[in-house]
């Protein structure tokens, strides 16, 4: 009676209409083709919908990331309880710190990548393409499963949280150096799903989202919009914004990107005009180019 | 003073070579005022910050311990303009100058710095005065930077940041950036006013006119 289409084989979900084309003077008989950059080898293609479905690896490097947080905070926890690891207020405090360093960390990564180097950059490369691809599509992120978003940071953490946490133990550090670093992760973790939630339809947020964006807890929507636009050279800090009044009303990126071209002689991205591959691609550049997105995508989240 | 863009800025005149980091040329112009773009000289090592003797880390202050200082004459320099043309500063003596140090050409700072200057230029004529940017970049960049942004006025290639050091110019951030810094000098060559702000450029321009408006 019915048939099910396969999910690969719908077309990708509109969040929104295509705008009306531009009317033009000439007449065609076919849409006129968007015209392609002589680069069109360093421009990321939309993602393919598969690629933006959680695998198995994905999952697993979410779960090992979470266990580690999770680990690190029971830590502190059973620290505290057993009375040797000082008042709660301590790892409280300390968490709170880490949630607000988190915020600045986010921040300064953030405009590395954005300013510097390329898919080709040895270790950064593929996070620096998938920031560009972000750039270039930056409703896709809403439309990634939660572990597909956070595998890549999910599994930083577990690389670099359970050593760290070891060796607290083995140090014998109160609960709170546990409670900061387990903190610390979870926030750089998370911040990616906050990352999405900035990015997300407000109708479309979990309840209470939408309130601690409103408060500050979350970055919000209109401060993260502001990221995308041109030049590009504001609001980095995807945690909960916090530190980005500060760092844009004194230009510490700036004085940065100054002080590394002085040494370096290399011109941050944001100096320039927008590259067409860093560009934010628009309604009627979709409409043009149909659903041809079905590329290899250079992304983060592409399975291990 | 508020920043009034101006018309001029819209399109790059020149065509430009590609970034040397990592991307092919830029396939469209943006109607952007006054945003630095690509520039020519990419990946072009920035002449190394000058190691003033009088060495200072404050970024924004009306204050200024320099060899140069208000009521002093300045020691001549002869550079070469944007044309290549050799320019003293004696050959203004006379009327009012205004000498303004600046970090690069095409960066964001030099950019909106010199754009204010440009469209206050007007206000500079009327009180008799002359500007004069300089940088430790060459006479092919204030060229191209001078002609991109349609700079009415004289850029100075102060190349091994000769006259930068001989006036004093304090560097920032611990000597890792080349100073801002405007110079007042009255008719008689002599400085009234120095102003030191590495981050709001734009300010350069409404206090110096203050300046000039009481000599």
């Amino acid at each position: 009676m019915y048939t099910l289409t396969p999910r690969c084989h719908l077309p990708p979900l509109r969040r929104s209409p295509p705008p009306c084309q531009v009317a033009s003077t000439t007449t065609t008989t076919s849409p006129a083709p968007v015209p392609v950059p002589s680069s069109l080898s360093a421009v990321p293609p939309r993602a393919d919908p598969d690629e933006l479905r959680s695998t198995w690896p994905q999952r697993a490097w979410t779960l090992a990331g979470t266990a580690a947080i999770l680990s690190s905070l029971s830590t502190s926890a059973s620290l505290v309880a057993a009375g040797s690891g000082g008042s709660p207020a301590e790892p409280l405090a300390a968490a709170l710190a880490a949630y607000s360093l988190a915020d600045l960390a986010t921040g300064v990564y953030h405009w590395f990548v954005d300013n510097y180097g390329d898919a080709d950059t040895p270790v950064f490369g593929l996070q620096i393409a998938a920031f560009q691809g972000h750039h270039r599509y930056p409703s896709t992120i809403t439309r990634r499963e939660p572990c597909n978003n956070l595998h890549a940071l999910a599994r930083a953490a577990a690389l670099a949280l359970a050593p760290t946490d070891a060796a607290l133990s083995a140090a014998g550090c109160p609960a709170a150096a546990h409670a900061f670093v387990g903190a610390f992760a979870a926030c750089v973790v998370l911040s990616q799903q906050f990352h999405a939630w900035a990015h997300e339809k407000r109708r479309r947020l979990p309840p209470g989202v939408e309130a601690l964006q409103g408060a500050g807890v979350l970055v919000s929507r209109a401060m993260h919009a502001a990221h995308h636009r041109q030049p590009y050279n504001t609001n980095y800090c995807i945690v909960s914004g916090m530190w980005n009044g500060v760092l844009d009303r004194y230009r510490v990126f700036e004085a940065l990107e100054m002080v590394v071209y002085f040494r370096t002689g290399i011109r941050p991205r944001s100096w320039d005009e927008t590259d067409a591959s860093w560009t934010e691609v628009t309604g009627a550049e979709h409409a043009a180019a149909g659903d041809d997105g079905l590329l290899q995508t250079a992304s983060i989240n592409s399975s291990d | 003073m508020a920043f009034t863009p101006a018309t001029a800025c819209c399109n790059p005149s020149l065509p430009l070579a590609p970034r040397a980091s990592s991307r092919g040329p830029a396939t469209r112009a943006q109607a952007l005022l006054c945003t630095p773009s690509t520039s020519a000289f990419h990946g072009l090592r920035a002449p190394a910050a000058p190691a003033p003797r009088w060495r200072r880390a404050a970024a924004s202050t009306g204050i200024v311990c320099g060899k140069v200082t208000k009521g002093s004459v300045p020691p001549n320099f002869t550079l070469k303009d944007q044309n290549g043309k050799p320019v003293s500063l004696n050959k203004f003596k006379g009327k009012p100058v205004v000498v303004y140090f600046y970090p690069a050409d095409e960066t964001p700072g030099c950019t909106k710095q010199a754009c204010a200057f440009r469209d206050s230029y007007e206000k500079f004529k009327k009180a008799g005065a002359e500007v004069i940017g300089i940088s430790g970049d060459d006479t092919a960049s204030h060229k191209a930077f001078a002609q991109k942004y349609r700079l009415p006025f004289t850029l100075l290639a102060d190349e091994g940041n000769r006259v930068r050091k001989e006036w004093g110019v304090p560097g920032d951030l611990f000597g890792t950036l080349p100073g801002r810094q405007t110079y007042v000098l009255d008719k008689q060559g002599v400085v009234q006013y120095i102003y030191n702000n590495q981050f709001q450029p734009e300010k350069h321009i409404g206090e110096t006119l203050k300046i000039l408006q009481s000599l």
